[in-house]
């Protein structure tokens, strides 16, 4: 039979121990159930699809130190030289590289004039081998035509007439309608017109902390300016390969610039996400050292409990008590114990979670993930619980009659 | 009811052997009123651990109300135990924590029995030591007299075939000493069989039966009922 009411009682008037082995429960409690649902949001963060074939795409910087260079003929050579290396699919060039942590941001509005509201959105100053180029997935409308690219000198503030956005932002600019986007003229820079001809399935900004991360358009500029990416495509298995003998091929055509940083999506992403990897390592750590700590709590408190009342185990083993009887006594204890512990951890995790939310607008904690903190300290205390339980139920009865 | 025949009880250490029983003999009937005296170290503990199955036995025979002990295991000891064994401790063994009610209401868990038996059980126990009215009290609470009297009557809640009492007046005054020796004597009358370890030659004389032990053996018995001669040689 089962001991809890006697157990509660026990407790009630012995709750120093029990009470601080609880809250050190309820504190691992909280704090874990925040630190994995930060993880968590981490993770879906890192795992956000930014549009482009990663594992096939490299970008270099190309930046000129000559005086009196033609910028635009050594863009279309170099262009033409890359597309036509073999293994390449495409390259283009551009102002920004998605998740690089910089770039240029602009503001679209649905009417013309100065306090409009406007959506913020990454701008990305392409060709029409963009698409091709990055591997993005053109969902609704059309790519730009050759004939859309205009050329944009350093310091110009018109803005060509058309552009592609993502379905992000399509959705931002028409929530209930978002292929209704195509055809439609918004504006830029407050009063320039600019129709969205095109939308793609995604696009990431360069910026991932960035509420609008995934809000990004495609505008058709080349640029003329003596510093500019050139974001190139290869086939499947071949990007390593290429990266050298483009960057040789780039640097030995033409001696009046440099070609360097020659960096593939993939480390972007990685550098990106830096500061994420390590901060969930240090979250994991801190969850792993305080669930350790408080389950060598309990294992402490119960040797502790257990050497106190030898001579109370063996008395109850004297009075009946089988081995089993007596380990389901300390595992229903710590049961208990545990059970006021997540009740208060449960609160604090929620309280911790609202104070999250409305500080750092991160969403709120799930219940799935709250049961699997109860869960999870439950099953850490039963087992922690369990070698003392077992050492207790190895007290002689004859205890009973020595004199301690 | 309780037979034992050539009892031997070695204590193994690595250098040493102590025969705390040898070829150790007894037959306790029902309705018995057995007191075990003898020096210290003369094996009447190592006797009474073994009567209330607190611990096993090297060699030898012994039946409990006809069931062979030897043959039981651990769980079927601690039920033999529960069942047929009332335990009275020198130092009374109450858990501090509990009140008297919760006290007298542990072994009546482990039999299993349901709330209502067992608040009968608890009760009517504590009525007849005289402590009913403060079921609610700690231990603490109490006299160490008092204290005694609860854990005869946990001892007796679950209506035990033998209580077995180590020394159960060595921790209290005379007064109380013989308060406890009567209520015990109370009980003897009513029909529950028990074996009393004791130092104390006085109250050892107010059992119906006196044995002495000595280097682990029964050496003599005195007579003072006529059960004398059931005593096994």
């Amino acid at each position: 039979m089962l001991e809890t009411g006697l157990i509660l009682r026990a407790l009630a008037r012995n709750k120093v121990g029990a009470l601080l082995i609880a809250l050190q429960i309820a504190l691992t409690m909280t704090i874990m159930v925040n630190a994995i649902f930060m993880i968590q949001d981490r993770q879906q963060q890192m795992q956000r699809d930014s549009g482009l074939d990663e594992a096939n795409t490299f970008y270099l910087t190309n930046t000129v130190f000559a005086q009196d260079y033609n910028i635009q003929a050594h863009l279309q050579t170099d262009l033409h030289t890359i597309r036509n290396t073999p293994g390449v699919i495409d390259a283009v060039q551009i102002n920004a590289i998605p998740l690089s942590s910089s770039g240029w941001s602009m503001a679209l509005q649905h009417e013309s004039g100065e306090d409009k509201d406007a959506i913020g959105s990454a701008i990305y100053m392409v060709d029409e081998h963009a698409i091709n180029s990055m591997g993005l997935e053109l969902i609704a409308g059309s790519n730009f035509s050759q004939a859309d690219i205009e050329l944009r000198k350093d310091g110009q503030s018109t803005w060509p007439a058309k552009t592609i956005i993502t379905k992000a932002f399509a959705e931002n600019l028409y929530p209930d309608d978002w292929q209704s986007a195509i055809g439609k003229t918004v504006y830029i820079s407050q009063t320039q017109p600019m129709q969205i001809i095109g939308v793609i399935k995604a696009l990431q900004a360069p910026w991932n902390g960035w509420d609008g991360v995934e809000r990004s358009m495609l505008v058709p500029f080349q640029r003329e300016s003596k510093g500019s990416y050139y974001f190139i495509r290869t086939e499947a298995g071949r990007r390593d390969e290429l990266m050298p003998i483009i960057e040789k091929v780039l640097a030995e055509s033409d001696k009046q610039r440099i070609i360097r940083r020659v960096t593939t999506v993939e480390d972007t992403r990685l550098r990106s996400y830096r500061q994420h990897n390590a901060t969930n390592k240090i979250l994991s750590t801190v969850i792993i050292t305080l669930t350790l700590i408080t389950g060598f709590g309990i294992v402490g408190l119960a040797i502790f409990s257990i050497n106190r009342r030898t001579k109370q185990i063996g008395t109850r083993r004297a009075l009946g008590a089988t081995k089993g009887q007596i380990m389901r006594y300390f595992m229903m204890e710590n049961f208990i114990i545990s059970a006021f512990g997540n009740m208060i951890g449960c609160l604090g995790a929620v309280a911790l979670n609202m104070w999250l939310v409305h500080t750092f607008s991160l969403s709120p904690i799930s219940f799935e993930l709250i049961a699997f903190g109860v869960v999870t300290l439950f099953i850490v205390g039963q087992l922690a619980v369990l070698y003392p339980a077992r050492k207790a139920a190895m007290i002689a009865p004859a205890t009973a009659t020595r004199t301690m | 009811m309780l037979v034992m025949k050539n009892i031997n009880k070695i204590f193994q250490t690595a250098d040493i052997q102590t025969h705390a029983l040898r070829d150790f003999c007894l037959q306790v009937n029902e309705g018995d009123f057995v007191s075990v005296t003898g020096p210290s170290g003369s094996g009447k503990t190592t006797f009474l651990n073994i009567a209330g199955l607190l611990e096993t036995y090297s060699n030898g025979e012994f039946l409990l109300d006809g069931e062979d002990v030897g043959k039981l295991n651990d769980n079927g000891r601690s039920r033999m135990r529960n069942q047929k064994i009332g335990f009275i401790f020198q130092g009374f063994n109450l858990i501090p924590d509990l009140n008297l009610y919760d006290n007298v209401d542990v072994p009546l868990r482990y039999r299993g029995f349901n709330g209502k038996e067992r608040k009968r059980r608890i009760e009517e126990n504590l009525e007849r030591v005289g402590l009913a009215s403060r079921m609610k009290h700690l231990p603490s609470q109490l006299s160490g007299g008092q204290q005694q009297r609860v854990a005869i009557a946990r001892a007796l809640a679950t209506d035990p075939r033998f209580l077995l009492a180590d020394e159960p007046t060595g921790n209290l005054d005379s007064e109380m000493a013989q308060s406890v020796m009567s209520l015990l004597e109370d009980i003897n009358q009513q029909g529950t069989t028990i074996i009393m370890v004791t130092h104390d030659a006085q109250l050892a004389q107010r059992a119906k039966r006196t044995i002495q032990v000595k280097d682990g053996r029964v050496s003599e018995l005195a007579i003072v009922t006529p059960h004398l001669n059931q005593a096994i040689a």
